[in-house]
């Protein structure tokens, strides 16, 4: 066959392909395309998890009916001021979605224009485009904004049709991609409707744009994460970050609960994604993942989107920088924010504690699902062990209710209560300790509640952040190879590695390059011991590759910390002084980060009075 | 097959080859020892197939043949019997029970045919030549304990037993190294072992044969060939597969040109290592030396616990130097040497350090520093 140009609609399609990759891609840029066009309200509609129907209804400018010709055209964008591809301030630039959409699928755009003052124009209008081909426009009858109907969509290329998921897993994508463009635009209402029920809706948000953006992630995540997370705001030279970082012992089992956005645009980047497992790196356990929002506002200069057709990903003109900041903000933010574990921890325990057969099994069943790690390594934790702790802890405070509750002897009551009978105490963020239960958790009185404290979880994390400090300190001691091993690598893992030798020098890894995709490694950890120098560098070339950043060196040497912490600390079943208990209790409030063990577990409950007296029917 | 055999013999031929079998296998037969009786002895043979040890003992052979049972049990049964028992041992008529008294006691063990057990093939081993105990016991001694574990450089994990010339004269070489320190024994070449090859002998290989020695006073003659080596002790045979790889090119990393010469009485340094590199925390155990003029002073830091310092008089005389090692490799190394005085060489604080042993001139160890 002869050279020659594709026809357009095969140009279309092929676009298609990239772009609309499924029902989800097209919710996205339509609901993009709403926002760019300055709507208050966006209301979405899929039948048939989006093979069927999607429709999206906006508020927003709206087109004439010359516009609405040119618009299902390739490349036709009114959202490029200047002509200048690096200065990107909209959601949309390439003018490819909607010919690529209408290439693919019957597509229906109706649109009222208003102009710049709010001025309704008299006429609105209506075109149709099925599988690229335009029908003539028509007069129509709308309010003000754009209204777009795509319905069958992929029916012109039966192979992508094939390969859809199930209308569930569908409409799940398609609400996700709703759910993080939501976010980033509180100032908007939205909603989602699946043709019966409305599985989505978020009401426009207020004036202040931060009171606005924390409803918005409630109403989105959750309420729990408005209790179990903590505000960032933080800048650097032009970089702005805020948003919100959950609470290590708020984590989840996937990195699905991130939410990043870079100038309004949700992605999913791995220089972020890397940055935030910086931050979070000793705080919790590798399966692990916090559930974070956060929004990065830049210089629409100093990064490029157009480098992923759907825009998921974008490059940073200084990467490190980008994660310097998001790792110290965090860093930074959990520091000051001082003793603090998941509510839904303490929340749990108290569900668990009703009087007569535990109603709160339900909620644990869910727990131990949500949290498998809590269940393997903490035992008690959520655990009936965890229930009698808790029952045993009002015999003290609700005097002559206990009946029922069957307060085991094995309470062990200070012996000389007096002694820690310090007035001052109960005002210090833990309490004064009453008691230990077990031999293994420690009881203490606060001004309005009590605090429950695991004394090996606890101890633990006191004695790694002393010996992490201690590491920091006096640098990292290496043992010099006799034989110094060479790691044959790709070229491009190798160099990477070179760029960072002082980096890994300081972490006590000495290597060199060794001509062309080779590295020879002189000098590694001496807390490694003997170690497989080979798979190491390995890993660090590919985390280097995957994350641009090397965490895997620090997490080896913080791992072997934290085994001596393990090793070095209290273990549960060893019974305790008054005096110790309260030396422990304040050694957590000084110690950063003590709110949860290296896994991400708590190292504390807090009970609320008030909670208390609820179970008692006194609320 | 029927035998009777005193318990002490049984037992101690047992313990030979016993340790050889793995607690878990996934082949069954590999958990059993072979029992082969015949002429007035009987022989017990075990096997991981890479390593099999065969060890024969006097025995009153009623009937002569050969069965397998279990190899723990066995063992564990015959230690729990009282001194000085005989034990009866005999196989049933259909081949599927071995019957063990001894006393009153009776046992009854399942066993698996004799023609299941794997049997190693040895194939010619061209080379032969006999070591005395004491010589094969220097070899492994002062080497062994710079076997590296760790398993991606596996041939690291063995000692490296070769023919060199050391200042003309033909040697027999022993060396093995971790990558942070290194041991070479070497003595003269025994007759018939010019022109061996190269070979490296498993750890494993390595602690079960230390074993046979310590209980043996005599000749051993070692045959070997490129893929095998057999260790024949008057009661016993160890037969091992070598490690398949090449050992690094050592004499490359042995300094010739240290200067810095220190002498200093092995045991007081041992002990003063030992004692400073209590204070240190750490895993690695740093302890730092500062050599003076006829002074070596030793000193650990632990961020926790504090400092250690102690100061031993040697003899030195090169400068001023300060260097740091693993105190463990360092105290390894001092439990080796059998002279009054070690003997170190030092070039700088960064490069491989050599300690020599005043009382054996064919010992040489390699330290390299740590930086701390």
């Amino acid at each position: 066959m002869s050279l020659r140009l594709l026809p357009e609609n095969i140009v279309n399609q092929i676009a298609a392909g990239e772009v609309v990759e499924r029902p989800a891609s097209v919710v996205k840029e339509l609901v993009e395309n709403a926002i760019d066009a300055g709507a208050r309200r966006i209301d979405v509609i899929m039948t048939g998890g989006g093979r069927s129907l999607i429709a999206v209804t906006d508020d927003g400018r709206g087109m004439t009916g010359d516009e609405l010709k040119l618009c299902v055209e390739r490349h036709a964008t009114s959202k490029l001021d200047d002509d200048d591809l690096l200065n990107i301030k909209h959601l949309g630039f390439r003018g490819e979605a909607l010919p690529s959409i209408a290439s693919v699928s019957r597509l229906t755009i109706g649109s009222r224009k208003s102009d710049a003052d709010g001025m309704l124009a008299d006429d609105a209008w209506e075109l149709a485009v099925t599988a690229g081909q335009k029908s003539n426009l028509r007069p129509a009858s709308l309010p003000a904004g754009t209204r777009i109907e795509v319905r069958d969509l992929f029916f012109a290329t039966p192979a992508r049709l094939k390969f859809l998921k199930a209308e569930r897993t569908e409409f799940g994508h398609a609400i996700d991609a709703v759910r993080r463009l939501a976010m980033a635009h509180p100032d908007i209402g939205f909603s989602v409707t699946d043709g019966e029920r409305t599985r989505l809706r978020v009401r426009e948000g207020s004036a202040d744009l931060f009171e606005a953006r924390r409803a918005r992630l409630i109403d989105i995540i959750g309420r729990d994460f408005g209790e179990n997370s903590i505000a960032i705001d933080a800048g650097r030279d032009g970089y702005k970050l805020t948003g919100y970082a959950g609470l290590p012992t708020f984590s989840r089992g996937n990195a699905q609960y991130q939410y990043m956005f870079v100038n309004g645009r949700p992605v999913r980047d791995r220089v972020l994604q890397g940055a935030i497992r910086g931050a979070y790196s000793d705080l919790l356990a590798g399966n692990r993942h916090p559930i974070v929002a956060l929004f990065l506002d830049l210089d629409p200069l100093s990064v490029d989107v157009n480098v992923h057709p759907a825009k998921a990903e974008v490059r940073f003109e200084d990467s490190g920088r980008v994660r310097g900041l998001i790792v110290s903000a965090i860093k930074h933010a959990f520091a000051e924010a001082g003793l603090r574990t998941a509510t839904t921890a303490s929340q749990a325990a108290l569900g668990s504690a009703r009087p007569g057969g535990y109603a709160g099994q339900g909620q644990l069943s869910q727990m131990s699902r949500n949290r498998p790690v809590y269940s393997q390594h903490a035992g008690g934790y959520g655990t009936p062990g965890m229930r009698e702790t808790t029952l045993q802890s009002y015999a003290p405070l609700a005097q002559g209710n206990t009946e029922g509750y069957a307060a085991e002897p094995r309470a062990r009551m200070n012996e000389n209560p007096g002694e820690i009978e310090d007035a001052a105490a109960i005002n210090y963020p833990l309490g004064a300790a009453r008691g230990q239960l077990h031999e293994t958790y420690v009881i203490s009185q606060t001004a309005d509640g009590i605090v429950i404290v695991d004394q090996h979880a606890a101890h633990e994390r006191l004695v790694y952040e002393r010996v992490k400090q201690a590491l920091l300190e006096n640098g990292v001691a290496r043992q010099i190879l006799l034989l110094p091993e060479v790691v044959e690598l790709d070229p491009g893992h190798a160099d990477r590695l070179v760029e960072r030798v002082d980096q890994l020098a300081e972490l006590g890894l000495v290597l060199e390059a060794f001509g062309d995709g080779a590295v020879v490694v002189r000098e590694v950890p001496a807390l490694l011991g003997e170690t497989n120098v080979i798979g190491l560098v390995r890993d660090l070339a590919d985390e280097l590759a995957e994350l641009d950043q090397s965490l895997g060196l620090r997490e080896r040497l913080e791992e072997v910390c934290s085994t001596m912490a393990c090793h070095g600390s209290v273990r549960a079943g060893r019974a305790l002084t008054g005096d110790e208990m309260n030396a422990l209790l304040r050694e957590m409030e000084a110690t950063p980060n003590a709110g949860q063990c290296s896994h991400g577990r708590p190292t504390f409950v807090e009970l609320k009075l008030h909670d208390i007296e609820k179970l008692f029917g006194r609320r | 097959m029927e035998l009777t055999i005193e318990r002490g013999s049984l037992l101690k031929s047992l313990g030979h080859v016993q340790s050889v079998v793995e607690r878990r296998n996934t082949i069954p037969i590999l958990s059993n020892v072979l029992i082969e009786a015949a002429d007035g002895s009987v022989s017990f043979t075990a096997t991981d197939l890479d390593l099999a040890i065969v060890d024969t003992v006097d025995a009153d052979v009623k009937q002569s043949g050969a069965t397998t049972v279990p190899a723990h049990t066995l063992h564990d049964i015959v230690r729990k019997l009282p001194d000085g028992a005989q034990v009866a041992i005999s196989l049933d008529a259909d081949g599927a029970k071995v019957k063990l008294s001894a006393g009153r006691s009776k046992f009854t063990l399942a066993c698996l045919p004799r023609d299941d057990f794997p049997v190693m093939s040895e194939g010619d081993m061209p080379f032969r030549f006999d070591l005395g105990a004491a010589d094969l016991k220097r070899l492994i001694d002062k080497t062994r304990f710079a076997i590296s574990t760790e398993e991606t450089r596996y041939y690291l994990n063995g000692i490296y037993l070769h023919a060199a010339e050391t200042d003309g004269v033909q040697m027999l070489r022993a060396v093995a190294t971790d990558g942070h320190r290194l041991a070479r024994v070497e003595l003269p070449l025994p007759e018939g072992a010019a022109g061996i090859p190269g070979v490296i002998v498993p750890r494993k290989t390595v602690s079960e044969l230390r074993k046979l020695i310590d209980e043996n006073d005599e000749v051993i003659t070692i045959a070997l060939s490129d893929t095998k080596i057999r260790f024949s002790f008057r009661n016993a045979i160890v037969t091992s597969k070598l490690i398949d790889g090449t050992f690094p090119d050592y004499d490359r990393v042995i300094p010739s040109g240290n200067d810095k010469s220190l002498e200093v009485d092995t045991k007081l340094f041992a002990d003063a290592v030992d004692r400073v590199s209590t204070i240190s925390t750490d895993k690695s155990r740093a302890v730092k030396m500062e050599l003076d003029t006829d002074r070596l002073t030793l000193s650990a830091t632990s961020p926790e616990n504090g400092t250690a310092t102690e100061e031993i008089s040697a003899s030195y005389g090169s400068g001023e130097l300060t260097i740091g090692f693993n105190s463990r490799y360092m105290l390894d190394i001092a439990d080796e040497i059998e002279g009054d005085v070690a003997r170190f060489q030092f070039a700088d604080a960064a490069a491989p350090t050599l300690v020599l042993d005043s009382a054996d001139e064919g010992a040489l160890y390699v330290l390299m520093p740590m930086r701390v």
